[in-house]
């Protein structure tokens, strides 16, 4: 199932296998994510509902319904208590996760004029920020849902917005090529990162100690140094020609960049070196989103339409 | 983190008022370590907790033993703790993160300031500076307090005896004397109404040194450095002076113990004077020779680069800074409200200032955009250069362009885990978990009903579907905004942004719904036509205009068009005489 080339790290390299197949979507999902403290899993799709699922059990413990169009993206907040999600009906709501009082939207964030496709929490989770197919990002605050400031990012929808790690800076990508980097706190911009037309930036995230920036473009995924503005590292081979497909950091047993693909398999890829390590094949379709547990060698894959399911590999033990 | 992308400012001390804070009245205040809670206390006897990134109220601490207005606030080390002195001379220590009280003291006198212990995470020591009396240590879980002594006799060696009564009986009443602990609270540095700085030993009530302080004046008060290297004296003779630490940051009790046996020449008092040059110094003087202001508030910034003092004299609200070279760099001049406490955020170059209204003002620096960054292949020049070119950059084909830029290793490791440890915070103990947050909780949202009039009149804004929507929806968004806040603006003094902060949720609620109700009736036009003149989108503020752009922003008056300044008054004829 697993073609695997052995990377020079000291230890080999344990390949991933397929755990658990989850079945519960009516449509193409679009978003997974492990909550912070890993006990939980939810799952965003565009049947308008969110699933919370425990990620121990994989059993399915709350359907979140309320939105009136499919939901793009989800985020938890650090506490793991409030799950924020972005859908086409231009909101963002904010459900309350836990698993006794959960299931209940506690706020929606009205302001966006179309479709929201990305949101994160800060890590001190008091902050929102969204990014939408009016090409503007918005930063609002959780308490009481008011719209902090209105950034009008780029020229084309905004495909990803991501907090650093002390919540200072916001990085957002977008269909127009360029990768900019805001303040917070005034909302202004302090650097682009990239700036060419071509290709459109479809993701970008910080690296958890937010010196670096991964980002996604239509072609490959690349690591800058943000403060530099060069780029470090390229991982390609996959392929990435029309979806915003999201990547992320696996540090729990060795570097490595998990992102996944439109030809139906989720790649993972060495930190360092740059090459491909394994391909975990079983979806039927692209494969959008992949998430990696805190704390576990464990990772959740999402896809599309043809395929409704989600997917959890584990690491040999 | 993002110390490298922003450009090394030009001075890193605030300008002008970004924000101000309002709830109830509140009369001092403290950051925690990291500058993201602000502490305020308030004269019913309430302390609030800000939440210093959104600027909203994250906790309120509320004691019902307590309704004297609190004279000072004081975080512990890592934030867990507060503790807090009241007029009802009582100081009460509170558990932060669950806003339960852990335990109250009752002293015989007013604390006018009360400082915990800096050395532990959870202290139960403090130090109390009462309004009449020296300052003394108490401990919060047994109560009891231990007087430092404040004078020293200039007849006799001995030092005046530690009492465990709260009264020293018979003796003179003091001046307020001021007291802090060092940056580890080994050391008490006590200020006395003579015009010395006593350093004290309060586990063995031990005087140390005695540093004099030229001219003799009363010490108001006293602080430390955030690095523990500079202390800054505030003295009745209207002069700050900063005095420089020259003892180590540990274990300064062994080292005064081995300079005062290296002093065998001297006894008594010249013995402890000697002592105390050896541990501090004077470095700089700082004074309005001009205008002679008695300070108030003095403290550092939170690298120690800047000395901020405040002045209250005439009722005004000014703050000076200056750097630590002495010279003075800003005076900041605020509204017509006297200061009564003033703080430097730890980490930033903001300053917040309470003043006598029980409101706090917040200043910052101006920022302005950068524009350069939005061009990131040009580079921005301090001054015109004479630009050489290359010898062969307008070939038509350059030899050197074709070399491709790759002075990237890109096999080089790359660490992504590895937090850099700030460096503003190099003494904190990572082992030691630090409260920098409480968690924000989302304030439910009022039931659905009113949901539906918003989506009635956004449906032919979609259908518009040009560049148009964003700006329009944009501009509806703001007039509902603009008529939320401006009731609850109604001072016109605009030298400053008005940006109140609203904590109750109801008071919100109620605006909201005065809102979209009037919204309500109003949808139907807005379907209808583009024309303004058949429905007013802004019902509730005053009509008057000048034909233009220009609408009155004050509110009209209930059951009137138009405001108090602009209604229709009769006006008296003139009898014309003279025709």
């Amino acid at each position: 199932m697993a073609t695997s080339t052995s990377s020079s790290s000291s230890q080999p390299y344990r390949p991933y296998h397929h755990l658990k197949t989850l079945n519960a979507h009516q449509r193409a999902v679009s978003c997974v994510k492990f909550s912070n403290d890993g006990t939980l899993l939810a799952s965003a799709s565009l049947d308008k509902t969110l699933i919370i699922w425990s990620s121990t059990t994989f059993s399915l413990l709350h359907r979140l319904i309320g939105h009136s169009d499919g939901v793009s993206d989800l985020a938890w907040s650090s506490d793991s208590h409030y799950i924020c999600s972005a859908s086409d009906d231009r909101t963002l709501r904010i459900w309350d996760a836990r698993a006794s009082t959960g299931g209940d939207c506690v706020k929606t964030l009205r302001g966006h004029s179309d479709i929201v496709f990305c949101v994160n929490f800060n890590p001190q989770s008091n902050y929102i920020v969204s990014g939408s197919f009016d090409e503007t990002v918005r930063v609002w605050e959780v308490k009481t849902g008011k719209c902090l400031h209105v950034i009008n990012a780029h020229t084309m929808p905004v495909t990803s917005v991501h907090f650093n790690r002390d919540g200072s800076l916001i990085v957002s990508g977008s269909h127009d090529g360029s990768c900019k980097i805001w303040d917070t706190s005034t909302g202004t911009c302090l650097k682009v990162l990239i700036d060419d037309k071509l290709p459109a930036v479809s993701f970008a995230k910080f690296s958890p100690n937010g010196k670096f920036i991964l980002v996604a473009t239509l072609n490959d995924s690349l690591l800058w140094n943000y403060s530099t503005g060069k780029f470090l590292k390229i991982y390609t081979s996959h392929v990435n020609r029309v979806y915003c497909i999201t990547s992320t950091f696996s540090v729990t047993n060795g570097k490595y960049i998990v992102g996944g693909s439109e030809d139906n398999c989720v790649y993972l890829w060495d930190l360092q070196q740059k090459t491909m390590v394994q391909k975990l094949e079983g979806h039927s379709d692209t494969v959008i989103s992949v998430t990696c547990h805190p704390t576990e060698n464990k990772i959740a894959s999402a896809a599309l339409d043809g395929d409704r399911t989600i997917r959890v590999w584990v690491q040999d033990p | 983190m993002n110390a490298s992308i922003i450009d090394p400012l030009q001075g890193d001390f605030p300008e002008v008022i970004e924000e101000y804070l309002e709830y109830g009245v509140m009369k001092c205040i403290a950051f925690n370590r990291r500058g993201t809670l602000l502490a305020a206390g308030c004269s019913d006897g309430n302390c609030i907790i800000w939440d210093f990134e959104t600027r909203g109220i994250a906790k309120e601490l509320r004691d019902k033993d307590c309704a004297a207005a609190i004279t000072s606030v004081c975080w512990s080390k890592y934030g867990h703790r507060i503790l807090v002195s009241a007029a009802d001379k009582s100081l009460t220590l509170w558990d932060v993160m669950s806003g339960k009280r852990i335990t109250r003291t009752v002293l015989q006198q007013t604390p006018l300031q009360a400082r915990l212990h800096p050395g532990s995470s959870t202290p139960t020591i403090c130090l109390a500076c009462p309004l009449s009396c020296a300052p003394m240590i108490v401990d919060l879980i047994t109560g009891t307090t231990t007087v430092l002594p404040v004078l020293i006799p200039e007849t006799c060696s001995e030092l005046a005896p530690s009492s465990r009564n709260k009264l020293s009986d018979g003796a003179p009443s003091y001046s307020p004397t001021a007291a802090c602990f060092n940056k580890y609270g080994d050391l008490v540095y006590v200020g006395n109404s003579k015009g010395e700085i006593l350093i004290i030993d309060y586990k063995r009530i031990q005087v140390y040194a005695v540093v004099p302080i030229s001219g003799g004046a009363v010490v108001k008060n006293m602080v430390f450095s955030r690095n523990g290297q500079y202390i800054l004296t505030n003295s009745n003779d209207r002069t700050i002076r900063i005095y420089e630490n020259l003892l180590p940051s540990k274990d300064e009790i062994r080292t005064l113990d081995s300079i005062s046996e290296n002093i065998n020449d001297l006894e008594g008092v010249e013995k402890l004077r000697a002592v105390g040059s050896k541990s501090l110094t004077l470095f700089r003087e700082f004074q309005d020779s001009i205008t002679k202001i008695h300070w108030k508030a003095p403290c550092f910034s939170g690298d120690g680069e800047w000395v901020v003092g405040g002045s209250a004299s005439k009722g005004e609200h000014k703050i000076y800074i200056w750097d630590r070279a002495g010279h003075l760099v800003k005076i900041l001049e605020g509204p017509k409200e006297a200061l009564i406490d003033l703080a430097w955020h730890p980490v930033h170059p903001i300053v917040v200032s309470v003043s006598l209204a029980g409101i706090i003002y917040i200043w910052a620096k101006d920022y302005t955009e950068n524009w350069s960054t939005f061009a990131p292949d040009f580079k921005e020049l301090e001054e015109n250069e004479e630009y050489v070119e290359r010898e062969d950059e307008f070939d038509l084909n350059p030899e050197t362009d074709k070399i491709k830029e790759s002075d990237v290793n890109e096999d080089e490791e790359v660490d992504i885990v590895t937090v850099e440890k700030d460096a503003a915070f190099s003494d904190s103990d990572m082992s030691q978990e630090e409260l920098c947050f409480l968690p924000a909780i989302p304030c439910p949202d009022e039931p659905e009903q009113p949901e539906k009039c918003l989506e009635s009149f956004s449906k032919p804004v979609d259908t518009n579907n040009s560049g148009s929507p964003l700006s329009e929806e944009a501009g509806l968004n703001g007039h509902l905004e603009n008529h939320v806040l401006s009731p609850l603006e109604d001072d016109a003094g605009g030298t400053y942004v008005k940006r109140k902060r609203k904590p109750s949720e109801k008071g919100l609620e109620l605006q909201a719904e005065k809102v979209r109700r009037p919204l309500k009736a109003n949808g139907s036009n807005l379907q209808e036509s583009e024309c303004r003149n058949t429905g007013d989108p802004e019902p509730g503020r005053c009509r008057r205009t000048d034909g233009r752009k220009w609408r009155c922003s004050h509110n009209a008056l209930p059951n009137q068009r138009h405001c108090e300044r602009h209604l229709p008054k009769p006006r008296f004829h003139q009898l014309d005489e003279n025709v």
